[in-house]
């Protein structure tokens, strides 16, 4: 039996360490850096650098990272100006290390200033960027070897095309998998207001009122989801997989406001090709660009050994378990997972529900008992104050923002109540909290919170 | 084999850039005629029948103050009690236009909101102003100097003997000659706009921050906070500033002085019901959010049932407990708060319902940034 056991290790470890071509990460580290450079000068050039990390007086924090706090003006601009150089040097494979660690320290830095802004795009950049850094993805087609012929390499070990592999697969598994409840099977729902909504859409638009549509387009997303990561890595489906991957990307992208998401997933999922499609890719470029091919240095490959390798292996196994258990944390605990939202995010249920919350906070001076409605606007930007409504732990931090302005001005140890209604999938409003708990006296922590009443 | 899996992928490639295409076909394919703008029959209404119909009456009522201050006769209280009641009319009308601060009244120029309703009246200041005979009415620290709010308080802070008596004075009326002047201004810029702006707005399309429906909607709701926390919370002491509680305080009432603060009230509260049923000027029913929320078979997640149904009962909730009130707010503040306390919950029930079911079968977003959430 140990034997046994042992002996699967040593397959894995040896597969994770056999020889495969750099191209694939080759190809992937442009896109990235391509489609990483795009998304800065988008986020820029919509006025969302202003507005999310310079207008807000207040920000939610991961719990955690409270300690992460925005810059102000000039601080928050260079940082994007770095983003931009760090992603286009990651492209053209310059500074790599350097450019990937920097970019991946930088944009999970703006990701965890504002706990509003959440989005699991971001948290999957973000870990992608984490992987980046250990790639050897500048080994070859980049500036680096250019200037150091001697770092080239022709080979490099599976893991590397792999870990980026199950990245990606993990994002469309889990996404399929969270879609696996009774409201999105057998109810349609969210996807039947969503449709609704966009019944005026000329030709097609009378079919999104049709409940069987709603209930086709959740079945098949669901089901696209849950397996075309499989039909991916088969070489025989994978044309037909990619296929049908761009076609879902295009539809959710046309109908929902995700942003560069599906570019950036339709881009991406080309690493499930095989090497001598990337080479081709890469010849292809070379020839568009002039490049020519450096003079071939034999068998030269890139393997880790003794402790390195070790570690290497351990890393990766730790970050898999992490990646695949994490988001069951929710099962710890108690209560509806999409009414309480605990364990809810780093999970990839994107796309899933249809929530949205009205929040009236009340002030009470413990000494004179005078009581009065806080107007959230005086705190929250629209986007906070949306989505601080339906998520009990901001709603928590942001009674204790009222607090700690309100005793900055002179009012000690305020009672703080809230009232908030949510509708989740179209449901009838309800109370979602306790409004008799004083929410000034809670602090934040992991456990569950027993003032979110019953859905 | 290596070579098929390319000329596959080719393929592949090749099938996905004519999906892409016919998926493109709806959305970015040339726009036929008329009727393809989703909401222009909303907006038609609202530009034709409200917006454009609402600031001429505005425009008309300021100009006949402007007469009733051209032959004022201080010696004549017949002189002072029309030109009382020409203010109370233009107040009035002011609150079916007060909703519309978007394109032309949000220009800088104009900014209409700000200008023409800075209550409560900053007294001193207006005295100071007049004392003083020079002033800058453009700068902000005279926004509660002037507008609607300087007339309510020249008009009505005193009795009728002593206002007379204080409006001999050529100061005084050259003073509120000046606010009106101002104020006409801008209103007269608004109205020149909408000319050209009432096309933009009717043949706006989709729901970005500078859509017809976001700027629209975002501006109907937060009209009706305004009036729940600005014209009646905050004087009843049911509100906070910055957190902190505050008490009642009647003197921050909108038309404080003429003690119109409820005959306001529900003027703003007609207008946004207007808006909503599509009853424009002159009381001919056309198409408003009501239709649009009936045509999506909306439903209410605040209380049972049909949404179009539920806001407009709600609203008729809302103008009857503002009627049954006899004397002004600031009277009732003082003397009967538990029932000031029901009104205020009936104007709380009402915002679930525009800010979230009314928004979310209209689809405009709160949110300016991309979304994966909900």
């Amino acid at each position: 039996m140990v034997t046994k056991v042992k002996s699967y290790r040593a397959q894995f470890s040896q597969w994770l360490h056999a020889k495969t071509g750099i191209a694939p990460l080759v190809v992937f580290r442009i896109i990235f850096g391509l489609m990483m450079f795009a998304g800065t000068v988008r986020f820029w050039a919509k006025g969302w650098i202003d507005a999310l990390f310079i207008q807000p007086d207040n920000f939610f924090h991961y719990y955690g990272f409270e300690w992460v706090k925005p810059m102000g003006e000039f601080g928050m601009y260079t940082i994007f100006v770095l983003l931009l150089i760090s992603s286009l040097f990651i492209a053209l494979g310059l500074f790599y290390r350097w450019a990937s660690v920097i970019y991946f320290i930088l944009f999970t830095y703006i990701e965890l200033i504002d706990i509003a802004n959440y989005l699991n795009h971001y948290y999957f950049i973000s870990l992608v960027a984490l992987l980046m850094c250990f790639l050897p993805a500048n080994r070859s087609f980049s500036v680096d070897v250019w200037r150091r012929p001697n770092i080239a390499v022709q080979k490099v070990s599976n893991w590397t095309v792999a870990a980026l592999k199950f990245q990606l697969g993990l994002v469309y598994f889990f996404a399929g998998v969270a879609k696996l409840n009774q409201d999105w099977l057998f109810d349609a729902m969210p996807m039947s207001i969503w449709l609704q909504a966009k019944t005026h859409w000329p030709i097609v638009g009378h079919l999104f009122a049709e409940k069987w549509v709603a209930y086709s387009f959740s079945w098949m997303g669901c089901i696209f989801d849950l397996t075309v990561v499989f039909f991916l890595l088969s070489k025989r489906s994978r044309p037909f997989a990619y296929l049908a991957l761009v076609v879902f990307h295009v539809i959710t992208g046309i109908m929902f406001p995700i942003g560069m998401f599906p570019w950036i997933m339709i881009l991406a999922t080309l690493i499930f090709f095989s090497t001598d499609f990337h080479e081709k890719i890469i010849i292809f470029i070379r020839s568009k660009l002039n490049v020519k091919v450096q003079s071939s240095i034999g068998d030269n490959s890139l393997f880790l050994h003794g402790f390195k390798k070790k570690f290497l292996t351990g890393f990766l196994l730790t970050y898999v378990f992490f990646q695949m258990l994490f988001p069951f944390r929710y099962l710890l605990y108690p209560g509806d997972l999409f009414w309480t939202e605990q364990g809810y995010r780093f999970s990839w249920r994107v796309m899933l529900m249809e929530k949205a919350g009205t929040a009236f906070f009340y002030v009470t001076d413990p000494k004179t008992g005078k009581r009065g409605e806080v107007n959230n606007c005086q705190f929250l930007t629209p986007t906070q104050e949306k989505m601080m409504a339906t998520q009990p732990d901001l709603i928590l931090q942001y009674a204790h923002m009222i607090k700690q302005e309100v005793e900055s001005r002179g009012l000690k140890d305020p009672i703080i109540n809230a009232e908030v209604y949510v509708t989740l999938n179209g449901s009838r409003s309800k109370l979602f909290i306790d409004p008799k708990v004083n929410l000034a006296a809670l602090e934040d922590d992991l456990k569950h919170k027993d003032w979110i009443l019953d859905f | 084999m290596r070579i098929g899996v390319f000329l596959a992928m080719k393929r592949v490639l090749l099938l996905a850039g004519l999906v892409l295409g016919l998926l493109c076909l709806p959305s970015c394919g040339p726009d036929g005629p008329e009727d393809d703008v989703e909401y222009s029959d909303l907006f038609e209404n609202v530009a034709d029948n409200m917006i454009v119909p609402r600031y001429a009456q505005f425009q008309s009522d300021l100009s006949a103050l402007e007469a009733g201050l051209n032959t004022f006769d201080a010696s004549d209280v017949e002189s002072l009690i029309s030109l009382q009641d020409q203010f109370k009319a233009t107040y009035l009308s002011w609150q079916s236009v007060s909703v519309f601060e978007f394109g032309p009244a949000a220009e800088y120029s104009a900014l209409l909101r700000v200008n023409c309703n800075s209550f409560p009246a900053n007294v001193s200041k207006i005295e100071e102003n007049i004392e003083a005979g020079a002033y800058h009415l453009d700068f902000p620290s005279n926004y509660q100097a002037k507008g609607l709010p300087a007339f309510d308080y020249i008009l009505f802070h005193a009795d009728q003997n002593e206002l007379l008596n204080e409006l001999s004075s050529a100061s005084r009326i050259a003073y509120m000659q000046d606010c009106l002047a101002d104020m006409q201004g801008r209103v007269d810029e608004v109205v020149n706009a909408w000319d050209t702006y009432r096309n933009t707005f009717v043949g706006s399309e989709g729901n970005d921050q500078n859509s017809s429906l976001s700027l629209l909607f975002n501006q109907y709701l937060y009209d009706y906070e305004k009036l729940k926390r600005d014209k009646f919370s905050l004087p009843a002491g049911f509100a906070t500033q910055y957190g902190i509680p505050l008490d009642a305080d009647t003197s921050l009432v909108e038309g404080h002085f003429s003690k119109m603060s409820f005959q306001l009230i529900d003027a703003n509260l007609a207008a946004l019901e207007n808006i909503y049923l599509g009853v424009g000027e002159g009381g001919t029913d056309g198409v408003g959010i009501f239709e649009k929320l009936k045509e999506y078979n909306a439903q209410s997640t605040v209380v049972d049932g049909d949404l179009a149904v539920a806001i407009q009962e709600h609203f008729a909730v809302c103008r009857e407990v503002v009627d049954q009130y006899t004397n002004d707010l600031p009277f009732e503040i003082a003397n009967n708060i538990s029932q000031v306390q029901e009104t205020s919950n009936a104007f709380q029930k009402m915002v679930p319902m525009i800010k979230n079911d009314m928004r979310s079968y209209l689809s405009v977003t709160v949110t300016l940034t991309d979304a994966d959430g909900d």
